[in-house]
């Protein structure tokens, strides 16, 4: 005598690994189809980084005539501002999906999953890796957009897998760590409060105006802000010689921020999951 | 494997709760959900959980699906240990909750497919079967369109389906037809006793009285977290014994009249502006109900006999009614039923 379960012919042989790599490609395939559903959030993220690039571009362009800045910043302000719509865009598209993961947990499609025998890490992976596809896609259109209007990748086809490397990583960090917020508050509107402060951060960077004619304490929180540096490595691949400092900024920082991310990401699944 | 063994040599119940309890919060503020419930759910049938909103029902339920964990008492459903082997049960069950959205921006045919996929159904089973589920809920014209189109009647035979994809024996539906119109709730009817006759076991939540009849072979009444009755709706319904009478009096004749008719039973909770009254030796005091209220003076305004309904034996068990019950008509402790009295104080 025994109590059957689900027809084991029908069930696929897989390990545990199988499981969580076949888990996390439907949640992932799912995040992105949802995101592209939506384009009235999607949009903003193409939008808002272009429109800044024009607007600095138009205020600032009178850099490029500043000798030290096209000698050792960049060789135009339409080259400089490439990087600060990617990071801008890619910033935008990552607090959209943790958003996205936070509706899951308020309307109960988390708890569906949660009903089901998934792999509960596939669910943080799947939203995390969706914001790495967005944020490939983001960097290649805006590259599209900004060759066409007047930049050039000087660093060539390398730093342009650097670029979009670059993207995906920060995507990566950026959303593990809203994910992580998102997962511990369960409400999209703690997500997109946080927003402002990630703006500010970009701000406070040099991802808008370079950090030689910052002074004063708006200078000092550029140099300590890591998005300076992120932002910076991915300037160097437009506008220098390809170089292993723009890996070093523009993968390795973003990648120690998504180590960090990931784990209070899952901390926070695990702090949810035991709570229940 | 050893506990399955174990648990099939003793019964076949493929749900089992002993003891069960929830509490939410800590100290002084900690609030007991579910307070040690007791459940058997034999095989293949149709087991309702009816109480009203907060009773405890879906606290229950969500700890038999593993979503919850029990503060106290086990738990096995389909052989397993809803504690130590969540993973296994989950494999095991089909559950449709009633607050698990649905993810309006996918299609029904892309939610099935997702859940398949979840359920290690491989890529060719799990198409399969989300065609045959589709066309099994009706839904197969709309498959392609996006779940937020969908009407509530369908969002939840999609539910239903979904929780279908991987052929589960136990299914937990939690309150499966709440806010739906009469038509969308027939239909879904229709389909649990389908479902039902091939041989899957449900337990269903509901606050319904008429579902619980229609469908459960048999009921447990939960109220503040304990179950106050639990058997098949007939038999409960026998025990309640006795017809009720239930009369509307001018409000200034109320005191009056509910003497009169407490000569002839026990005063029953009735919706509000009625007395009602169990009548001890069944129709036959109609009449002479009547005649005492009417040599009282009193004018009877509406009169009505029911024979022992669900929320009769619901009244019985909890002090106040499910259907029409408001605040203002659960009983006074002077009404109560004894044993309510006593479990109420004991909660306090």
């Amino acid at each position: 005598m025994s109590v059957s379960i689900a027809d084991p012919k029908m069930m696929a042989s897989s390990s545990s690994a199988r499981s969580l790599l076949r888990h996390t490609f439907v949640l992932t395939r799912r995040s992105v189809v949802g995101r592209l559903r939506q384009p009235a959030v999607l949009a903003p993220a193409f939008i808002f980084p272009l429109f800044f690039a024009a607007l600095g571009s138009a205020s600032f362009n009178k850099l490029a005539s500043d000798p030290y800045f096209t000698a050792n910043i960049a060789t135009s302000f339409m080259n400089y501002a490439v990087a600060g719509a990617v990071l801008q865009g890619v910033l935008f598209g990552s607090t959209s999906a943790a958003g996205d993961l936070a509706t899951d947990i308020e309307q109960g499609f988390f708890e569906r999953l949660l009903a089901s025998p998934i792999s509960r890490t596939a669910i943080v992976l799947g939203r995390l890796a969706a914001s790495m596809v967005v944020a490939v896609v983001q960097v290649v259109i805006f590259m599209a957009i900004f060759v066409v209007a007047g930049a050039r990748i000087e660093s060539g086809p390398i730093g342009f897998i650097g670029l979009i490397g670059g993207g995906a990583l920060l995507a990566l960090a950026m959303s593990a760590m809203m994910a992580g917020l998102a997962i511990k508050s369960g409400s999209p509107e703690v997500v997109q409060g946080a927003f402002p402060l990630v703006f500010v951060l970009m701000f406070l960077s040099s991802a808008f105006f370079p950090r030689h004619y910052m002074k004063g304490w708006y200078r000092t929180v550029a140099d300590w802000n890591p998005l300076s540096h992120i932002v910076e490595g991915m300037q160097g691949f437009m506008n220098h010689e390809l170089s292993a400092s723009q890996f070093a900024k523009s993968w390795l920082i973003p990648f120690v921020l998504a180590v960090i991310g990931i784990a209070f990401a899952l901390r926070a699944l695990n702090n949810r999951l035991a709570a229940s | 494997m050893q506990e399955l063994v174990e648990y099939n040599l003793v019964t076949q119940a493929p749900i089992i709760a002993t003891g069960l309890s929830r509490s939410f919060g800590t100290g002084d503020n900690a609030i007991k959900a579910v307070d040690g419930v007791d459940l058997e759910v034999h095989q293949g049938e149709i087991f309702g959980f009816l109480g009203p909103n907060g009773a405890g029902k879906s606290t229950t339920v969500r700890m038999l699906t593993t979503l919850l964990k029990p503060s106290a008492g086990t738990a096995f459903v389909a052989g397993y240990d809803v504690v130590k082997d969540a993973d296994k049960v989950r494999r095991s069950i089909g559950v449709a909750l009633q607050d698990a959205a649905i993810d309006p921006l996918m299609t029904g045919r892309e939610l099935l497919t997702l859940q398949a996929v979840l359920y290690g159904l491989s890529k060719v089973a799990g198409k399969n079967r989300g065609e045959e589920l589709l066309e099994r809920v009706g839904l197969t014209a709309a498959a392609d369109r996006r779940v937020g189109t969908y009407s509530g009647g369908m969002r939840r035979r999609l539910d239903l389906a979904l929780s279908l994809v991987h052929e589960p024996t136990v299914l937990f539906l939690d309150e499966p037809t709440t806010g739906l119109d009469p038509m969308s709730r027939l239909t879904l009817w229709e389909e649990v006793k389908r479902l039902n006759a091939g041989g899957t076991t449900v337990l269903l939540t509901t606050q319904y009285l008429e579902e619980a009849d229609q469908l459960a072979d048999r009921i447990a009444i939960i109220d503040h977290g304990h179950i106050v009755r639990q058997g098949a709706p007939r038999e409960l319904k026998a025990l309640v014994g006795s017809p009720t009478l239930s009369i509307s009096v001018a409000s200034s004749e109320t005191d009056e009249a509910r003497s009169i008719l407490a000569r002839f039973g026990d005063l029953r909770p009735t919706s509000e502006g009625t007395l009602g009254v169990g009548l001890a030796r069944g129709a036959e005091d109609v009449a002479a109900v009547i005649r005492a209220l009417d040599e009282a003076g009193l004018k009877v305004r509406h009169l009505e006999l029911d024979e022992p309904s669900l929320d009769d034996v619901f009244a019985e068990a909890t002090g106040y009614r499910l259907e029409g019950a408001d605040a203002a008509n659960k009983p006074t402790e002077s009404e109560a039923a004894p044993e309510e009295k006593k479990s109420r104080r004991g909660r306090k």
